[in-house]
């Protein structure tokens, strides 16, 4: 298993996605994927998952809790590609049409460690309040056909967005290799510090 | 040569006078340096929180340099805008922030700024809104002909920030 010139480095992924928070919402189920560059393959776990409908806790907690798995190992040649978890969350609207409440992205963390992170979730807009209202009556909200656009960075300056709400992962990352092939993910000297970085920021909702 | 990753997301902006923003941003980096892959400039969405005062973007930046001299190191170059209700966009802030030369996961906040005008301006954009650009946008992130702007405070962006370098020991480069 060892050998001293590997050609790939691995990253092994563990975690869940643990909870969100949406104040004006209900009800919840949420879809998770994967996407990353050319040079980057799935070597066991899986890519995509959808998790059960949660509601807000009965007493003083009004987060939706998930509690969902995701273990995932990748291998890749280069880090440009670096894997991105896509989540989006749907619940049902007034009149019981599942409808999209979130998308969100973010970036498997880089240094081997356990990291939370809190990403904001948002919604397209509709373009005018015409259609806005037609969307509302005929429970048909506008919606990415393809999750994953939320991880590119090209062809976003025409989409207008609503954020309103957080959802909360948690990760456990292990690399191997990463320095065998000459790749500096933390500094020297404050190793320890980077990877203890703990929770992120707070956002206030 | 040396290699250098830049991962990550530029998250959202606050503090400016209005939440309805999005941003353009782009990558300068001296001449010894060369993209490789990735995508060096774009546009982000325009969130209109639903909540609070932050707008959220999340927009995706991966970007492989290699390089032959460390002169020129990245630097980000952000324009904030304002889009109001009917698709009128305004500029609210410039800025920029090197990208950091060690590695790891980092979590900048990028202060930005916008030019005054004279009064007249001023006077006019309370009225009809608009207000000074920059003519040569360049000088967000150049030194040598700010002596002539006066400027105002405007609000932070915030990026989240992953380098990953390689080879750069191999030079002899301590970072």
């Amino acid at each position: 298993m060892t050998s001293n010139n590997p050609s790939v480095f691995l990253l092994m992924v563990n975690g869940q996605i643990e909870s969100a928070n949406f104040p004006q919402y209900d009800d919840l189920y949420c879809k998770y994927c994967f996407v990353y560059g050319h040079d980057w393959a799935p070597t066991s776990g899986l890519e995509e998952g959808i998790s059960q409908i949660t509601s807000k806790g009965r007493e003083s907690s009004q987060s939706l809790v998930w509690n969902f798995p995701i273990e995932i190992t990748f291998k890749s040649t280069n880090p440009f590609g670096w894997p991105q978890i896509v989540v989006s969350v749907y619940g049902p609207d007034t009149f019981g049409n599942d409808v999209v409440r979130g998308y969100g992205a973010v970036h498997v963390p880089f240094t081997p460690g356990r990291h939370t992170r809190t990403i904001p979730m948002f919604v397209p807009e509709s373009t005018s309040i015409l259609q806005k209202f037609t969307s509302w009556v005929m429970g048909r909200r506008p919606e990415f056909t393809d999750p994953k656009v939320v991880a590119q960075g090209e062809g976003r300056e025409v989409t207008r967005v609503r954020s309103q709400g957080f959802v909360t992962l948690q990760f456990n990352i292990v690399t191997k290799d990463m320095k065998k092939l000459g790749y500096e993910t933390s500094s020297t000297e404050n190793t320890a510090a980077t990877s203890h970085q703990g929770p992120g920021p707070h956002y206030t909702v | 040569m040396a290699e250098l990753h830049i991962i990550g997301q530029i998250v959202g902006a606050s503090g400016f006078p209005q939440s309805s923003l999005f941003c353009k941003w782009g990558i300068h980096t001296g001449g010894a340096w060369r993209l490789l892959s990735g995508v060096k400039e774009g546009q982000t969405q325009v969130d209109l929180p639903e909540m609070g005062d932050m707008a959220f973007w999340s927009h995706p930046v991966d970007l492989h340099y290699t390089t032959k001299g460390i002169q020129g190191w990245p630097k980000f170059h952000l324009q904030v805008w304002h889009q109001d209700s009917f698709g009128r966009c305004q500029l609210y802030g410039y800025g920029y922030c090197h990208v950091p030369s060690s590695p790891g996961q980092h979590r900048l906040q990028c202060v930005t700024w916008r030019p005054l005008g004279s009064w007249q301006e001023q006077l006019a954009q309370e009225f009809v809104g608009g207000g000074s650009q920059l003519r040569f946008p360049d000088l967000i992130y150049s030194g040598a002909d700010r002596y002539r702007l006066h400027t105002v405070a405007m609000g932070i962006v915030e990026l989240e920030l992953c380098i990953i370098l390689r080879h750069f020991d191999k030079y002899g480069i301590e970072s």
